[in-house]
């Protein structure tokens, strides 16, 4: 029996030095990332009126304050569209992505540190990489789950003009991927709450350069670069063209560049959940 | 025959490391030891805090890789077999982790999916280990609404939820009352008992660990210091009795007669003999400190075990 175990150890670890990349991916099971994310969707079920009210209640109040009020000041159309529309869908991306951004920082946090949640799952069979990908997608589930709701209240306003709408989710959904494996490796390297304030802050000063509020081209040109290397500023604008039907060839790069950074990000959150919970 | 023994030892050993350790940078906080654990044996680590008891169980619960050695669990190397050994052991942390918002019941039956237990499993499972632990009729309360006892109780059903061969209990009583303490124990003597599932336990209470223990290990500073049997290692440690005399810092340690050996630690002596008559003589010469003459245990053991020297007692 021992001598067996320690014959698949030398071949486990052959394996390893043949690759040279060996992706967090494939340690994940499926069924155990079910179980977390129903662990997950069990504690918040208790408090489902917030399930509604959270996504309504600021994305309502951006609409009317920007598509309205600073809409009625600028008259013109932006970028061929409907103030209205464009800021519709920046209000749509900005709010879906803090979603995330919240779950995969406080969320994350509280769950790892004060409740110690993660060290109760990781006593089980359950794989760090499992327990990292359901925590990822969960953030992305309310954040999915939030942009169903918001897109509803944009097409009562009349931001969203086109059928193709119904496929905004998905942008936001590869954006929310991003976020959510970048916050979850932040916060797996963070030990002290108070250190989110600086990545909050870098956070919230990139949204107002990725195009939610005004049109990326009309930034000076090193911003407009440092704006399109932020995988946001290609959510953004994939959500847009869905919103209005109005596509570009740029956005086929764009949705590249997103797949991308989810799947960079989402390891990057896995690999650094296991440096911090496996030691 | 060579064969067949060395068979057998694979079979009732639930673990086995040999030169097991563990680095954290340049602390060695396990430090090459070896020791082996029976089936359905109670063992116990014994060791003031930083001696490296919870990451020796920490490596054993495949929580973290060994540094170096080797360690197996029910024969399998934790290097590649940790899902598999996870599913076998049950871990009772040093602190709760239950979920505060979920009621006692929700909590088994969350912990049952990380199992893959099927839904009808995991309910009668949980209803027969609440009552083991005496909470069937808090299923619906809420974690908040527990005591610090029940809460106890609670981590060590959810523990044996999935059926282990192995449980680990880190610091099982730590920082609970005396009362909550007895109950604890009263479960796992229970538990002990009715046989099947191997027992180890990390604390640094001596009672705790001559009441529980079958055998244990004395570690300090990622070391063993002494192993066997509780009686035995009092037997052969220190002799039968001792005379205690408390806040006696300024008197300095008396002669010692044959048969009689003596220490003097954090303000206290401490004087041992075969026999309570060897040490009344003694104990007259302190007599407004109420000396104490009782039989030695696992303290006296401990006390001189662990090392450190006067200085660094006095330090703590």
């Amino acid at each position: 029996m021992s001598s067996d175990s320690i014959g698949n150890n030398e071949i486990e670890r052959k394996d390893d030095s043949l690759l040279f990349f060996r992706t967090s991916f494939t340690k994940i099971s499926f069924q155990d990332v079910a179980a977390v994310w129903l662990r997950n969707l069990q504690v918040y079920r208790r408090m489902w009126k917030m399930l509604f009210a959270a996504p309504l209640i600021e994305p309502v109040f951006s609409i009317l304050a920007f598509g309205y009020g600073v809409g009625s000041l600028i008259g013109a159309r932006v970028a061929g569209i409907s103030y209205l529309s464009f800021v519709g869908a920046g209000v749509l991306a900005f709010t879906v992505m803090m979603r995330a951004l919240f779950e995969m920082t406080y969320g994350a946090y509280f769950r790892m540190v004060y409740q110690s949640t993660y060290d109760a799952i990781l006593a089980t069979p359950v794989e760090v990489e499992s327990l990292a990908f359901a925590e990822i997608i969960w953030a992305v589930s309310k954040a999915a789950f939030d942009s169903i709701v918001i897109l509803l209240v944009l097409f009562i306003f009349g931001a969203a003009t086109s059928l193709f709408s119904l496929l905004v989710p998905l942008p936001l959904i590869a954006g929310s991927l991003f976020i959510g494996g970048l916050s979850l490796g932040i916060t797996s390297r963070i030990h002290d709450i108070d250190s989110f304030n600086l990545y909050m802050a870098i956070f919230f000063s990139s949204l107002f350069l990725c195009g939610a509020w005004f049109p990326v081209e009309v930034l000076p040109g090193v911003l407009r670069w440092v704006a399109w290397v932020i995988p946001l500023t290609s959510a953004v604008d994939i959500a847009r063209a869905l919103l209005t039907g109005k596509f570009l060839w740029r956005q086929v790069y764009e949705s590249l560049y997103l797949l991308f950074a989810a799947f960079v990000f989402t390891e990057w959150g896995m690999r650094s959940l296991r440096r911090r919970m496996v030691v | 025959m060579d064969q067949f023994e060395k068979t057998s030892k694979v079979i009732y050993r639930a673990i086995s490391a040999s030169g097991l350790t563990k680095f954290y940078g340049s602390n060695r906080a396990v430090d090459g030891i070896d020791f082996s654990v029976l089936r359905g044996e109670t063992f116990g680590f014994l060791g003031p805090n930083g001696a490296g008891k919870s990451t020796t169980m920490r490596m054993i619960a495949c929580r973290t890789p060994p540094t170096a050695g080797e360690l197996l669990v029910e024969g399998i190397n934790v290097r590649d077999g940790g899902r598999r050994i996870r599913s076998m052991i049950g871990v009772v942390p040093q602190e709760n982790n239950l979920d505060p918002d979920l009621s006692v019941r929700q909590n088994l039956l969350i912990y049952s999916r990380y199992y893959q237990m099927n839904r009808m499993e995991a309910a009668s499972r949980s209803d027969e280990l609440l009552r083991f632990v005496g909470l069937i009729n808090r299923a619906g309360s809420r974690i908040e609404e527990l005591s610090g006892g029940m809460k106890r109780r609670l981590m060590i059903a959810r523990a044996l939820l999935h059926n282990p061969g192995i449980l680990v209990l880190d610091e099982p009583t730590t920082g609970l009352d005396p009362h909550v303490r007895q109950e604890i124990w009263q479960r796992l003597e229970e538990l002990r008992s009715r046989g099947g599932v191997t027992i180890l336990l990390s604390t640094h209470y001596m009672e705790e660990a001559e009441k529980l223990c079958e055998r244990l290990i004395v570690m300090d500073r990622g070391k063993i210091l002494a192993s066997g049997k509780p009686s035995e290692l009092i037997r052969e440690s220190v002799s039968s009795y001792a005379l205690e005399v408390r806040d006696a810092d300024s008197i300095p340690l008396l002669p010692l007669t044959p048969g009689v050996s003596g220490t003097k630690r954090n303000g206290a002596h401490f004087y041992f003999a075969d026999s309570p008559e060897t040490l009344a003589p003694l104990a007259k010469e302190f007599d407004e400190k109420r000396p104490l003459i009782r039989p030695s245990n696992l303290e006296d053991v401990f006390l001189q075990l662990v090392d450190g020297g006067e200085d660094d007692c006095e330090a703590i």
